[in-house]
């Protein structure tokens, strides 16, 4: 197992930075996934760390090792690409063995430990087959087998679930999420799918215009985002706006009290999740602040109502379809004070 | 265009396109002294009368020993010019283009002369092959350029870097990954090249030595004279070599192209 580390890498293309000076530690076995909108300089790092892009500036160790001017077949690393770059010209088999064959590894072994990866990855019996004959879940397999059968330091994935329709993405998350834990191996994820990111990975680096906005677990990312970036991109969110005075934010959802170090007067930007605030039905001895619900569109398991308050403020709020407002009712809104996140000064 | 007459508008082209060369293999089995068609009875004669012609036989070895060449040296060439063009020319993509197809868009006779002058003004003169290889060379790199590009357009460079992260070196890569996926097109282009040099006819005989001859200027020299039906043989003799050429490359490299 190997750690990863990041320091200050910068790749310029002439016309302003690409990654701008980004640095990341990524332990042994840890599972982290590099998340933002395209053009972020996600996909960048990750070409750095493989070895396809050269470094402007900046460190990339393995093991405290600077594999900078490594080239790419010296790095030892699996990749796994967006449309998976199986050789169209050779059998699943031949395609697994390539790169144990560029290893050296006697015949033998490498018919054993093709055998073992075909186990781990639920293709035994693929082996004479050629890519174009599997579907997009099966060539997605084998090309994460291909790059773990070489047990390489570090696994790289960009953006492979993308070619996939909804419902395979959604087990291929949860395969490669396990194949990896079993596997232990340190593991660098690109996506722009914040789900995918949120769902899969022990460490999200958010990233926009080349820089780190935020590194965190998934839920320090949801619950507790760095900025109002950050939490426009990673979910839904409502943001309130107000001065705080005496350490209490008035918003048209009520009083929050706010901890730290604001100062009377200032303006804080408040981030509260759509699912953290509750709808009441309008009865009397009931606290809440009164809303008419706009329209609420159902998806089965969850109902997400956009709802406008007396003084014109919009709230969407995402609840579980047990009671149902209809369009045009007034309800009311209750937000508890705990679940709002102050995203510092107003930008 | 309904489906019959469309039929009967193919056969009508074939038809135009290969009349002539039945004709020419018609011919070869004339009995007579006279190239005439219908042939007058039928023999092998004028074959017997060519394989014996020394003349005609070291002109047909000159030739496929100089396509032979050509078709190695522009194969290469040109395979190399259509990887840097499809995956690393960048901005200069047109320019590279067009400079590779320059030696269609030039008249023949005029880069047979530009070639002559060439030639002798660096001091490498017409006394070895080496200009009229060259000319070759020239002519037939821009079909095998055509060839290869058109493979390389359909190949995903993700493949070389797949190649590349399993440990692969540049050598490794290009033999065990690009190549046999571009096969087609490089075999394609191969054969275009060693057809057409086998036919060129002005560049070599500008380019030529004082006493050799390729077939193409032979069959002329002879015909000028002579009107036999060994000219025919001759002519069904270069047509059957060059099907042979173009049926064995299938069978032994495969022109088979993947489907994916």
């Amino acid at each position: 197992m190997t750690e990863v580390s990041i320091e200050q890498l910068t790749k310029d293309y002439g016309q302003g930075p690409a990654v701008d000076g980004i640095s990341v530690r990524i332990a042994e076995g840890e599972f982290i996934s590099l998340l933002g909108p395209s053009g972020c300089g996600k996909t960048t790092t990750l070409k750095m760390i493989a070895g396809f892009e050269d470094a402007t500036r900046g460190a990339i160790r393995f093991d405290g090792r600077d594999v900078v001017h490594v080239p790419v077949e010296k790095r030892d690393i699996g990749m796994v690409f967006q449309n998976y770059a199986l050789f169209p010209h050779m059998t699943v088999e031949r395609n697994l063995a390539f790169g144990l064959e560029m290893r050296k590894i006697p015949k033998t072994e490498i018919r054993d430990r093709i055998a073992k990866v075909l186990d781990m990855v639920q293709l035994t019996g693929y082996a004479e087959r050629y890519p174009r004959q599997l579907s997009g879940g099966q060539q997605q397999r084998v090309a994460l087998a291909r790059a773990l059968v070489i047990e390489p330091k570090i696994l790289l994935l960009d953006e492979p679930l993308a070619n996939l329709d909804a419902k395979l993405r959604e087990e291929m998350r949860v395969f490669i999420r396990d194949l990896q834990r079993r596997v232990g191996i340190t593991t660098v994820y690109v996506t722009h799918d914040q789900a995918e990111a949120m769902t899969m990975s022990d460490r999200v680096v958010v990233m926009f215009g080349g820089r780190i906005a935020q590194i965190g677990a998934p839920s320090d990312i949801y619950e507790r985002p760095a900025n109002l970036e950050v939490a426009e991109f990673v979910g839904q969110v409502n943001i309130v706006r107000g001065k705080v005075v005496n350490s209490i934010v008035s918003t048209p959802l009520g009083d929050v009290p706010v901890v730290g170090h604001y100062a009377d007067g200032a303006d804080i930007t408040l981030a509260l999740r759509p699912e953290a605030v509750e709808l009441l039905p309008v009865t009397a001895g009931v606290a809440g602040v009164p809303a008419k619900v706009l329209s609420s569109y159902y998806s089965g398991s969850l109902v997400d109502y956009r709802l406008e308050l007396a003084n014109g403020t919009i709230v969407n709020v995402q609840t579980f379809p047990r009671t149902r407002f209809r369009d045009g009712e007034t309800v009311l809104v209750h937000a508890p004070a705990d679940r709002f996140w102050p995203l510092g000064s107003v930008a | 265009m309904s489906k019959p007459f469309f039929t009967v508008y193919c056969l009508v082209i074939y038809a135009f396109l290969l009349a002539p060369i039945l004709v020419v293999v018609g011919a070869s089995f004339n009995a007579g002294a006279f190239l005439t068609f219908p042939p007058q009875g039928l023999s092998f004669r004028w074959y017997g009368v060519f394989f014996n012609n020394e003349v005609f036989m070291r002109a047909i070895r000159t030739s496929l020993w100089i396509a032979a060449v050509t078709t190695v040296i522009s194969g290469i060439i040109g395979t190399m010019a259509a990887i840097f063009y499809v995956q690393h020319s960048g901005k200069l993509k047109e320019t590279v283009r067009i400079a590779m197809l320059a030696p269609l868009l030039l008249p023949e006779v005029l880069t047979a002369i530009s070639l002559l002058f060439f030639v002798y003004s660096i001091g490498v003169g017409t006394q070895t092959m080496v200009g009229m290889i060259v000319g070759h060379v020239l002519i037939t790199l821009p079909f095998v350029f055509i060839n290869v590009s058109a493979s390389m357009e359909s190949y995903d460079p993700a493949w070389s870097m797949a190649a590349q992260s399993l440990g692969a070196g540049r050598f490794t890569r290009f033999r065990r990954i690009m190549l046999p996926l571009i096969k087609p097109g490089v075999i394609g282009g191969c054969l275009f090249a060693f057809i057409i040099s086998f036919d060129i006819f002005t560049i070599s005989f500008m380019l030529k030595n004082v006493g050799t001859s390729t077939l193409p200027i032979q069959l002329f020299d002879y015909l000028r004279t002579n009107f036999t039906p060994e000219a025919a043989a001759v002519s069904t003799c270069s047509i059957v070599l060059t099907l042979v050429v173009v049926v064995v490359s299938e069978k032994v490299l495969g022109l088979r192209i993947h489907r994916f």
